[in-house]
Parts: structure tokens; C-alpha cells; sequence
């Protein structure tokens, strides 16, 4: 237990002396503020920017509150889900090509603890963050818009936590699996590519985790399919878990291939 | 003058506070080590002229991990 206690804190520092403990904060907040603001006076900017042509009435929809929640989201899932993957992506493969881990290896440590520590401090900033952001989107919702009830913004992190955890794992098991450009591509494939394939063919099935943030965003509406919802909740958590002993396992089997 | 005054300022300065934390944080790290991928006085440019993204591209891609 002291050994993940010690790589808990090496990791840690490393990510202070990164900075990626201060900019990935502070870039989900930045977008957590524009969206609600950007979205309040999107009437006003339009007509000093547009370039409508003379007389155009548009008529602007009405946005809630809550919709802001969802297109706040849509911005983490391109944007957020990038800064995460080129974040992390050299989490450990990086290790493995600059030579920190001749260092860590030849210590005696086990690599699920190694990979345990990993997972743990990455979840902690990106969950952090992307709390963060919501929060401050949610405060400028509250005086430009109207005000969410609590019980369902925390439904909606929630759900879309969970979603973010499995990104994070996916992102950490290719990086202990692979070099990191590798790493990067199947990430971005993985979690980006195949969002956009549950997009258009996810009507045939309801359960897979992709359709988490869909779920979430439900949270706000009249929500049906109860069941698909926790079948697709318990789906992720299984992946998760088999993607952190692949990881575990993958780190150790990759340990030959550090550069000295 | 008037449109200055038209934009409401205190909703908007919280982003601008952040994006200067954002591109200090970034020029005093660039300063400070000066070994980058490519030039550095580039990446000074970078982080200045760009706006929230210039800093982000230089964390993820301008920093040599040592």
C-alpha cells in the first residue's frame, strides 16, 4: 500500500511540474464560462458580425438553461475528450521512451500498482476539470438563463462522469499498450470516430457507452428507457474495469521495450 | 466609446482573468527552460498572438518532457 502511496505522489508532482494541474482546468472552465455567455448574446453577435443581409428577421430559439448543460457538453465531448487524449497519451509510453521508467522498473513495484497510481491522479484532474467547467457554466446559466434544479445537473455529471472515466481508461491502456503516436490514433478512433459511428447507426442498439452522454443529456427531459440506461451504465463500468487490467497487464509486458 | 461600454464587462472578465493565468503560465515556463520542439522565440509568439489556444499547443506540443 505504501508503494502506490509513493507513485501516488510522483505522479502528482509530475503533473504539477507539467502544468497540466493548472491549463487543463483552467481550459474546461474557460469553455465552461463561453458557452452560457456566447450562447446569451448570439442575437447580438450575429447582427454586428453576421453579415445578415438587410432586413433578415431570424427568429433565435429559446434556449433553457438546460440546453445550455447539453451544448456545453457537446463542446467537452470534441474538445475535452482532445485535450485529454493529447494530454495523456505519453502517460506511459512517454515513460518508456525517455527513460523515467529505467528509473521506476528497476525498482521492485508492481506494474498494477504503477498503472493503478496512473489512472487514479489522470481521473482525478479530468474529472476535476470537467466538474470545474460545469460549475461555472452553471453559475453564468443562473443569472443568464434560468435556474436548473440541482438534483438533475448532478444526475447529468454523474452519467457523464462515468463517461469521461472510460475515456481516460481507454486513453491509458493504449498508452502502457503502445508507442504514443499509436496510442493517440486508435484514443482518437476509439472515443471520437466511433461516437460519430454510434451517431448514425446507434439506433439499432441502446446499450453501449458511447450512448452515455446521450443518457445524460436525457436527464433534462422526460427520460424513457430506464433499463437501456443502466444496462449501458453497467456496460461502461465492465469495460473499465477489463480495460484497467489490460492496461496493468499490457505495462508489464511493455516493461522490455524502455529505452535505457 | 459607447460600444465599449455596451459590453458587459463584468461577465466577460473572468475569461480574459483565466487566458492571462493561461498565457503567463505558459511564457514563464517557455522563459524559463527555453529547450522546446523548434525555436523557442516561436513559441513565444505563439502563446502570445493566440488566444487560449496558442498556451494549450505549446503545453501539449512545444514542452520537452525532459
Amino acid at each position: 500500500m505504501s508503494s502506490l502511496n509513493a507513485l501516488l505522489h510522483k505522479e502528482l508532482r509530475e503533473n504539477i511540474r507539467n502544468f497540466k494541474m493548472y491549463w487543463i482546468p483552467i481550459v474546461f472552465v474557460i469553455f465552461g464560462i463561453l458557452e452560457p455567455i456566447s450562447n446569451h448574446f448570439l442575437p447580438e453577435i450575429m447582427k454586428s458580425v453576421g453579415n445578415l443581409p438587410e432586413g433578415a428577421d431570424l427568429v433565435w430559439p429559446e434556449f433553457r438553461g438546460e440546453d445550455i448543460f447539453v451544448s456545453l457538453m457537446g463542446q467537452y465531448q470534441l474538445i475535452g475528450i482532445l485535450v485529454i487524449i493529447l494530454a495523456f497519451m505519453g502517460s506511459i509510453s512517454g515513460e518508456r521512451k525517455t527513460g523515467t521508467a529505467t528509473l521506476l522498473y528497476v525498482r521492485p513495484m508492481s506494474f498494477s500498482q504503477y498503472f493503478l497510481s496512473k489512472w487514479i491522479v489522470v481521473n482525478a484532474i479530468v474529472l476535476a476539470s470537467m466538474w470545474l467547467g460545469f460549475f461555472a457554466a452553471w453559475y453564468y446559466i443562473q443569472i443568464l438563463f434560468n435556474s436548473v434544479a440541482a438534483g438533475e445537473v448532478f444526475a447529468f455529471l454523474g452519467t457523464y462522469s462515468l463517461w469521461l472515466v472510460f475515456a481516460v481508461t481507454v486513453v491509458l491502456a493504449f498508452s502502457a499498450c503502445m508507442s504514443t503516436g499509436g496510442a493517440a490514433g486508435l484514443s482518437i478512433l476509439v472515443l471520437l470516430v466511433f461516437q460519430v459511428i454510434d451517431g448514425i447507426l446507434g439506433t439499432y442498439w441502446t446499450v453501449s457507452p458511447w450512448k452515455l452522454s446521450t443518457y445524460a443529456s436525457n436527464v433534462f427531459g422526460a427520460s424513457d428507457g430506464q433499463s437501456a440506461y443502466w444496462m449501458s451504465v453497467g456496460l461502461t463500468a465492465i469495460l473499465i474495469i477489463v480495460l484497467v487490467f489490460f492496461g496493468m497487464y499490457m505495462a508489464k509486458k511493455n516493461a522490455a521495450k524502455t529505452l535505457v | 466609446m459607447s460600444e465599449l461600454a455596451n459590453i458587459p464587462w463584468n461577465l466577460i472578465l473572468p475569461i480574459l482573468v483565466l487566458q492571462l493565468i493561461l498565457a503567463v503560465v505558459a511564457l514563464i515556463d517557455v522563459i524559463r527552460n527555453q529547450r522546446t520542439n523548434g525555436p523557442f522565440i516561436m513559441w513565444i509568439f505563439i502563446i502570445l498572438l493566440v488566444n487560449i489556444v496558442g498556451p494549450i499547443l505549446y503545453f501539449i506540443f512545444g514542452r520537452k518532457q525532459s
